[in-house]
């Protein structure tokens, strides 16, 4: 709705500045309750500053590596070239899975429990998320299908989304979605002391996503089997989830049964 | 450590602010960030500095680079 935002003669990007301002505010939250629990909030920047590093390079690197055919190599050196690559196109799942990777191994190096934070703070995920895709609706992209029912929306001619027709406002939707997401985590975490706030999240997001797809309308999305990729990525989300919580429940009642049989011959 | 980080935060917050070259500014404030979190701990001189500049760096050259890619490719990323 709107691509920029004008401050004065000063234009930012909507998008941009929408996600920061997620990622700031849910950096804000951590860092208070790390404050209230007397924990060390360094630790968290650590893991996060690698996160990041490891996202962009795993994320862009993958971009290269698909593309590399359109690419035209012998212009790489030059200025504008190179900023135009570097500047353009990131392959998401590229960069989530080098950044898990960092942070995992900036947990060991730095003797860091990665796990505790990413069940303690899961719920800031969805939180920042859900400003990144109102981003998405000030920018116009991943705009929904063709819609006339309750909330359609209609872009203006200068955003990304086609203007003048009205469609299914699957930004905001997804948005709420993740909204309520984080707020059942928090809700968990206070009242009942829950430890699978993350296979939770990933339960939930990938249901969210899976019937969002449908009502997504901005890219030709290749369908396998009935099922464009997103939604399979969603479906190994969900199986994923549910496969560690079992394993996970597994684990705890095996290890309630040995400490019953050890008791007592105490 | 800390003085790195505090040098690698100035020059990505150069960078960031340069609207061609903002990518520039995020490659060299995670480094930063990085060297003043360990300097911090460590009690080194100029690492909260360090820190703090190299995270403002990262907030202003994301606000500007950070496009969604569904946009980056409708625009043609090498175009």
């Amino acid at each position: 709705m709107h691509p920029f935002i004008h401050f004065g003669s000063l234009s930012l990007p909507g998008y941009g500045l929408s996600i920061t301002f997620g990622a700031v505010l849910a950096n804000v939250i951590a860092a208070l309750m790390i404050r209230k629990r007397g924990e060390d909030w360094l630790d968290l920047i650590l893991l996060e500053a690698y996160g990041l590093g490891g996202a962009f390079l795993g994320a862009k690197l993958l971009f290269l590596l698909v593309n590399i055919q359109k690419i035209d190599w012998s212009r790489i050196f030059e200025k504008e070239y190179f900023s135009g690559v570097m500047r353009g196109g990131f392959v998401f799942y590229g960069g989530l899975i080098l950044a898990i990777i960092a942070v995992f191994a900036a947990a060991h190096f730095h003797k860091i429990d990665a796990m505790r934070y990413f069940r303690e703070y899961t719920f800031l995920l969805p939180f920042a998320h859900a400003f990144g895709r109102i981003g998405c609706f000030m920018a116009g992209c991943c705009y929904g299908v063709p819609y006339d029912g309750r909330f359609a929306v209609t872009f203006p001619e200068d955003s990304f989304a086609p203007s003048g027709i009205s469609l299914f406002p699957s930004q905001p939707a997804e948005s709420v979605c993740l909204f309520i997401i984080s707020a059942i985590i928090l809700i968990l975490q206070l009242t009942v002391s829950f430890r699978y706030s993350l296979e939770l999240y990933v339960f939930l997001y990938g249901i969210c996503r899976f019937f969002l797809e449908r009502f997504r309308g901005d890219t030709d999305r290749g369908l396998y089997f009935g099922l464009s990729t997103s939604q399979w990525i969603a479906v190994l989300m969900v199986t994923a989830s549910v496969i560690f919580y079992l394993y996970d429940r597994k684990k705890i009642s095996s290890e309630e049964k040995e400490q019953d049989c050890v008791c007592p011959s105490l | 450590m800390g003085v790195a980080s505090l040098v690698l935060g100035i020059i990505a917050l150069v960078f960031g602010l340069i609207p061609v070259v903002d990518w520039i500014g995020i490659i060299l404030s995670i480094p930063g960030i990085i060297l003043g979190a360990i300097g911090k701990k460590k009690g080194m001189s100029c690492a909260t500095a360090g820190l703090v500049i190299s995270i403002i760096a990262l907030v202003l050259s994301s606000i500007l680079y950070i496009a969604c890619i569904a946009c980056a490719s409708a625009a043609g990323a090498f175009n």
